[in-house]
């Protein structure tokens, strides 16, 4: 063994070293992070308005917004979008991903396109989402009408259910790369041996995937819904573009209105409280991401 | 339309000058010997304003701003953000402390943070005595009646009127367009059979959608609150205007329950829709779009309902500055400059009236009358009421009007289908929680 | 032929329901201002022109833009895809006494949405004097890019062979050395996973460039257009289009060419 300074040999024991190489992570998340989050849930608890610290009135904001039937309504339909959408997003891009996981011709060409409405910043595909939804406008109404399924535009946004709906598919059109690119990596990471065993047993492909795929697929699905989920849930862009939450407070969803009663109304506490009150779901959520990071 | 060229500016400005002196104003030529306003040693400035809606407004408003820089030296960095970005901006420099000098912001904005910002009793004073006082928005959106005093430079607003094609009212049987909100109807329901049908939004359309609902309502008497801030909103008065909503949404094209701030412009554009309310930059677009069609768009002034007056709701932009401000004598002669002779005067000719001014005198520029379609945008601020009309302008305001309290109020019973007293009620109880909050 | 029909068609429907809108873009930005307004055939260019996409550079400072966006999401993947990767290094190759109570904190980091965030963040960005530099936004990028870079890393490292450290410590290397030299090699498909995925969110992130940045030369792609092309209730629609076209390219060729390595990537982080 060659000798090292007793100084280097410290610092590079795996405890000291270990803390020295999480300090940047630590710098950032404990500064850029925490901190505003604490300073979230303070404000939470006080009855700051723009410009205004004001004073501190313990749960307050809380029993307000839960006694809102505009809060109520966001929070159920935030839950109801991620559950549909997580839904969709799973079926669609697991189905996806069984496709591109087969070898044809083109299939790198269609594993890049079919990355671009994850890629594209959401801003913009949610103004070019605004036009196909359109009434009067929609691409998709002019195709469906010329080929006679239809007999009048369809009014995608200017109703509550459909306006829901309508948001739901977008979402699902935005994620579904995501999961299709997770579970081709998953799919690949299941030995081929497997399926040839199973073949030789004479199961067939829908036997192959409930008993060999679906169980190994299971630590991936969990990793992506639970991510996804969080993301989801706190889902801002694209609804404010758009439907600005309307119809009628139809399609208001937490950082909707969060966003709407602390900076347009200045209602700091109350909107912080109305953000704050997911983080309990969002908890059990990372909760899941944790158990499965965990070494057996 | 006539084009405007230089010499048709120099002619109309001098005509304009002479018109104010009539009016009894004092037209201010030189001004940096007669402002009071001395800005600050080694002054700069940061503006926040909304992305002009029309392309000459920027134009103008930049080059106004270079003349006040070699004038005074001063050196002036305009940030512009889209027009819905303004507030959240603003209000995060007040909650920070820091950030643009001046902004110019909309409506309740000043109010919601009046603490914040230096006091304007000064200059609106002084360009009040220059151009014939104020139309009465003015003081609604600029004037806190909490604190007691100007917290916010009034500019003017983005007047709205009601937007038609000419040959289609005719065809209904319209060659003027209607002075009432009856004869509205009937026109409307004439071009709704002819193929033509209306088209007003009831989405969270931040101006459209609260432009038309707030007229109506006022139109038949109906208020959102009293003086003292106690809910007026259930009342028989809004009954009425619910009514008439509710005829007008059926003889309108579908969607519109959906539609955003610029869905109007694109369904009147293609032909879509025979009349709606807008800015005029509805019409103005149309000018390069379609120069064959364009003579055939024109504007109206809001028909106004029982109340006999007129009730036009306007989204009102005013300049403010915050105390944070190292330079508040040069954000005040800025303010001066660029709302004074001849600054204004050009930028307000140059983009056809787009931007009514709330100072009067200028109502009386040649462009408002040089084509009958611009005039009823000079009326947009005499006509006009405030929002949270009849309560206290304030922070409850403006926080009702960024939920769309009253949009979605209109938008139940049409969209919907509640009964009128059920809609009003769940206004009510929205407008108790906001007002009881702020 | 039935291979072919079950690939094929499912893969058109698929390509359908996701290209449409971008299909949808494309027309978009070669039609003019005054075709677009008359409404008609959204699928037919009835005289094609470039004319979005030389106003939108010449009239508008896109080019800045676009190399601001560029910047700062190559600088912000740089930045986390180090962090996460010496994070991840140290939670689950040296196992410190209390590294999962790190790790947890991490995935915690998510729960917070931008949205209200930014609130109290500004106050923090204002008092360390960061307001409208652009390079702020490089560690701010970094709060919601560390943690999911780190749990996909942890998740990579974890399969690799405790074999190769024991093997390189016998013959003298230090912990830090371990590292760079041996891991970090073995490590590169899951950094190229953690940098594709950080790129993406940072080249399309929105609120915090609107709201921490204000001069004009600090604009990204997204803040930019929305700021400038949406003029009130006129919406100039073909540059927008044509911006959103440009500005997807830079993440369409980074996948069209990394796309392999980001599934192995992943591939690598969730293998059990």
């Amino acid at each position: 063994m060659i000798r090292r300074p007793a100084l280097a040999a410290r610092l590079d024991s795996p405890r000291v070293l270990g803390y020295l190489l999480i300090v940047p992570a630590a710098i950032i998340l404990l500064g850029l992070l925490a901190y505003p989050l604490l300073l979230g849930i303070w404000l939470s608890l006080t009855s700051a308005t723009i410009g205004n610290p004001g004073q501190f009135i313990g749960l307050q904001n809380y029993a307000t917004i839960f006694a809102d039937p505009i809060f109520r309504g966001a929070a159920w339909y935030s839950v109801f979008y991620t559950i549909c959408a997580e839904a969709g997003k799973l079926v669609l891009g697991l189905a996806l991903a069984l496709l591109l996981n087969q070898r044809f011709r083109g299939y790198r060409v269609s594993r890049a396109l079919m990355l671009l409405p994850w890629v594209a910043p959401t801003v913009l595909s949610a103004l070019a989402w605004l036009w196909l939804l359109d009434p009067q406008f929609s691409a998709i109404s002019w195709l469906l009408l010329r080929l006679h399924l239809i007999h009048s535009n369809i009014d995608f946004l200017g109703h509550p259910w459909s306006a829901r709906m309508s948001l739901i598919v977008v979402n699902i059109w935005r994620g579904l790369p995501y999961f299709a690119i997770g579970y081709l990596a998953g799919l690949q990471s299941i030995p081929k041996d497997l399926y040839e065993a199973a073949a030789i047993d004479g199961a067939d492909g829908w036997q192959a995937f409930r008993r060999i795929t679906w169980p190994l697929l299971m630590p991936i699905t969990t990793i992506l819904v639970a991510f996804s989920s969080i993301f989801t849930l706190t889902d801002f862009q694209l609804i404010w573009t758009i439907t600005h939450g309307g119809p009628t407070d139809a399609t208001q969803v937490f950082t909707t209105l969060a966003y709407q009663r602390a900076i347009s109304g200045g209602q700091l506490g109350e909107g912080a409280a109305i953000a704050v009150s997911p983080i309990v779901i969002m908890i059990v959520l990372a909760f899941f991401v944790v158990r499965s990071v965990r070494e057996k | 339309m006539r084009h405007i060229d230089r010499r048709d500016f120099l002619v109309s400005s001098a005509a304009g000058i002479g018109a104010a002196a009539l009016a009894g104003s004092v037209p201010v030529t030189a001004f940096a010997a007669e402002s009071p306003f001395k800005p600050e040693k080694g002054a700069s400035l940061q503006l926040l304003r909304w992305t002009a809606f029309v392309k000459s407004d920027a134009t103008i408003w930049d080059e106004n701003t270079k003349k006040f820089t070699d004038a005074t030296g001063v050196p002036v960095t305009i940030q512009n953000l889209t027009w819905n970005d303004v507030t959240p901006k603003a209000a995060l420099a007040a909650q920070v402390g820091s950030g643009p000098d001046i902004v110019m912001g909309w409506n309740d904005d000043p109010f919601v943070y009046p603490d914040k910002l230096i006091e304007m009793t000064d200059l609106v004073e002084y360009m009040g005595k220059a151009h014939g006082g104020y139309y009465d928005n003015a003081r609604s959106y600029c004037y806190d009646q909490d604190v007691k005093r100007w917290v916010s430079f009034p500019i003017g607003c983005t007047g709205n009127a009601v937007n038609y094609r000419k040959s289609w009212a005719k065809e209904a049987g319209f060659s003027e367009f209607p002075k009432d909100l009856d004869g509205m109807l009937k026109l409307a329901r004439g071009l709704k059979k002819n193929g033509h049908p209306t088209g007003f939004a009831l989405g969270h359309a931040v101006g459209d959608a609260n432009s038309w609902t707030h007229w109506i309502l006022w139109g038949f008497g109906g208020k959102q609150a009293n003086p003292d801030n106690s809910i007026a909103i259930n009342s028989g008065e809004t009954s009425n205007a619910l009514d008439y909503a509710r005829q007008l949404y059926e003889t309108m094209i579908d969607g519109v329950a959906g539609w955003d701030d610029s869905s109007n412009n694109k369904a009147f554009a293609a032909g879509l829709i025979g009349m709606t309310m807008n800015g005029i930059s509805i019409w103005y677009a149309e000018k390069t779009a379609d120069p064959a069609l364009f003579p055939d768009f024109a504007n109206a002034t809001p028909p106004y309902g029982p109340v006999k007056t007129h009730t036009i709701s306007n989204n009102f932009t005013s300049a403010y500055v915050f105390k944070y401000s190292k330079y508040p004598n040069a954000a005040k002669e800025y303010l001066r400059f660029m709302l004074d002779s001849p600054q204004a005067d050009r930028w307000v000719t140059e983009m056809l009236g787009y931007v009514t001014p709330a100072l009067r005198g200028y109502s009386d520029l040649p462009i408002w009358t040089s084509n009958p379609n611009i005039t009823p945008y000079r009326d947009a601020l005499a006509g006009a009421k405030y929002d949270g009309f009849n309560g206290k302008p304030g922070k409850a305001a403006a926080q009702a009007l960024d939920e769309f309290v009253l949009v979605d109020m209109f938008a139940d019973v049409c969209v919907n289908k509640l009964a009128n007293k059920d809609a009003m009620r769940k206004a009510e109880a929205k407008l108790t929680a906001i007002y009881k909050r702020a | 032929m039935n291979r072919k029909l079950r690939i094929y068609v499912p893969l058109a429907l698929y390509g359908v329901f996701l290209m449409l809108p971008f299909l949808w873009m494309l027309l978009t930005a070669f039609k003019s201002d005054q075709e677009l307004s008359q409404g008609l055939n959204p699928f037919w260019i009835a005289h094609p022109t470039i004319s979005q996409f030389t106003n939108l550079l010449t009239q508008t400072a896109y080019a800045q833009w676009f190399a601001n966006t560029l910047f700062i999401s190559i600088a912000a993947t740089v930045l986390s895809v180090f962090v996460s990767y010496i994070t991840a290094y140290a939670i689950i190759r040296l196992r410190f006494p209390g590294s999962q109570v790190v790790s947890t904190a991490i995935f915690l980091a998510y729960i917070v949405p931008p949205a209200i965030l930014f609130i109290p963040l500004a106050t923090v960005i204002i008092q360390l004097h960061w307001f409208d530099k652009l390079w702020a936004l490089v560690p701010i990028y970094a709060t919601f890019l560390v943690p999911f870079c780190t749990w996909l890393l942890i998740g990579f490292l974890k399969n690799i062979p405790r074999e190769l450290e024991e093997a390189a410590r016998v013959d003298g290397a230090s912990n830090l050395a371990i590292l760079w030299r041996i891991i970090f090699p073995i490590a590169i498909p899951g950094l190229i996973s953690a940098a594709i995925f950080s790129f993406t969110l940072s080249w399309n992130e929105y609120l915090y460039a609107l709201v921490f940045m204000s001069s004009s030369v600090n604009k990204t792609v997204s803040v930019g257009m929305t700021s400038e092309l949406i003029r009130g209730d006129t919406f100039q629609w073909g540059q927008l289009m044509a911006g959103a076209l440009i500005g997807v390219l830079p993440a369409v060729l980074v996948y069209f060419f990394f796309v392999e390595y980001y599934v192995a990537g992943l591939a690598g982080s969730v293998k059990e």
